[in-house]
């Protein structure tokens, strides 16, 4: 197997991360209470964090520079989901993007452990205690919100018929699975799915919330995106494109 | 002005496993785990942190050196022999010294109430009393610990981001060179 197949693959999984750590930080200052603003602040560092140590991996596989990648990209070669690209919404929405990214992040995480790919596997190890945390604090949040008063409870159903269909494009196989799936550097995206919703199902039942019957990703590849895009990447790199040759 | 946060928690924090939790200050949450949720993001995403305690401010008892002294029937308040007897952790302030701004966990005192709690401590001479300005009684049965099991998940992540310190970060360039040191 050619490693370079795994570069799709990278690329995906930086680009989650950077979207969704962007979207959170957007809460700053903005948030429920003090206390929450820190905490959501915190997440979207890491995310950030994990961002740069995926970007790290694609480029030294591709040559590229992961601030040009950021920074100077264009919107149709972005590749994450278009789940983490959506406005933050209301507290309900953006917890529960969280949680089912969170949840998503620890069962491949603990897989990715175990990659025979060793650079990928050293990165899992790194972020996997603090992804456990993540999940233990969104998972904390959806318990209260799910079950605490009818309109929290209204609010964050109506937040998962939104994102139920929208978490599924995480699973849907990118180029190369199979080769990299045989190689055991990466697992199937099936066997992710599965690992992801005996999380998340009987989770969200708990919670009191009915998982939706549509399970249709929004899209079959990770090229489509949403309108919610150009806006988000405006606002991410309008400072870099002010002076793209500036020495930072 | 009607109070519309939620409860107020008082966090203790350990540095490393030998020495004692000490207040670091408070959050506010609905509840206890939340309470050690937020605890953990507003004061250990900064090394170092080894475990964490918080207790519902309304449940602790305070008094300072001065108001012991202006109000000397402060232990009569108590009353001894009602009740069950329970466990209570006795927290002093020793210093004045800006880095030690906190109360720190010194013993566990048993008694029915948190005044006779306080009197037995204050009596006590491994207390040091005359050293105290700031004395917290806190019954064991308020606080919420975090579980050792989560140390790696809620903790040491933090000791790999150097960043976050305010001493990964040097003088800028010239500025340095126009710092005098004074001794």
């Amino acid at each position: 197997m050619n490693i370079l197949t795994l570069q799709p693959y990278l690329l995906a999984l930086a680009d989650d991360q950077m979207i969704l750590s962007h979207r959170n930080s957007e809460w700053i200052g903005h948030a429920p209470i003090l206390e929450e603003d820190i905490a959501l602040a915190n997440m979207a560092q890491d995310e950030l964090g994990h961002a740069t140590l995926f970007y790290n991996l694609y480029c030294a596989l591709t040559g590229d520079d992961p601030d040009a990648l950021v920074f100077l990209r264009e919107a149709d070669a972005f590749r994450h989901v278009q789940m983490v690209e959506y406005p933050c919404g209301d507290w309900a929405f953006t917890m529960l993007r969280q949680y089912l990214f969170d949840a998503a992040e620890m069962t491949l995480l603990a897989r990715l452990t175990e990659s025979a790919y060793t650079p990928l596997a050293e990165t899992a190890v790194k972020m996997r205690n603090e992804e456990l945390y993540h999940y233990r604090h969104t998972s904390a949040w959806l318990k209260r919100l799910g079950l605490g008063t009818e309109e929290s409870h209204r609010r964050t159903q109506t937040a998962l018929d939104t994102l139920w269909p929208l978490a599924q494009q995480l699973f849907v196989p990118l180029p190369g699975e199979e080769e990299l799936v045989q190689a055991g550097v990466i697992p199937s995206s099936a066997q992710w799915k599965a690992a992801w919703l005996d999380v998340v199902r009987p989770f969200l039942t708990t919670c009191s919330l009915t998982i939706p019957a549509d399970d249709t990703p929004p899209a079959t590849n990770r090229a489509a995106h949403s309108e919610h895009l150009a806006p988000l990447l405006a606002d991410l790199q309008k400072v870099a494109r002010l002076e793209p040759n500036a020495e930072w | 002005m009607s109070d519309t946060q939620w409860p107020r928690y008082e966090v203790f924090k350990q540095d490393s496993p030998n020495q004692p939790h000490k207040a670091v200050g408070s959050v506010h949450a609905p509840d206890a785990e939340m309470a050690l949720l937020n605890a953990r993001d507003v004061f250990a995403r900064r090394p170092k942190a080894v475990s964490m305690w918080v207790a519902p401010a309304s449940t602790i008892l305070s008094m300072t050196a001065e108001e012991m002294a202006a109000n000397p029937g402060w232990r009569m308040v108590s009353e001894t022999g009602e009740g069950e007897e329970r466990p209570f952790l006795i927290f002093t302030k020793t210093s004045q010294r800006r880095s030690m701004t906190f109360v720190t966990h010194v013993g566990v005192i048993t008694a029915v109430t948190a005044q006779e709690a306080l009197a037995t401590a204050v009596a006590n001479a491994e207390f040091d009393a005359e050293n105290v300005w700031v004395w917290w009684v806190v019954p064991e049965s308020a606080i919420t610990r975090s579980d050792p099991d989560d140390q790696a998940s809620h903790f040491a992540p933090a000791a790999d981001k150097t960043y976050r310190q305010q001493s990964s970060y040097g003088f800028v360039g010239p500025t340095r060179k126009n710092v005098k040191r004074e001794t």
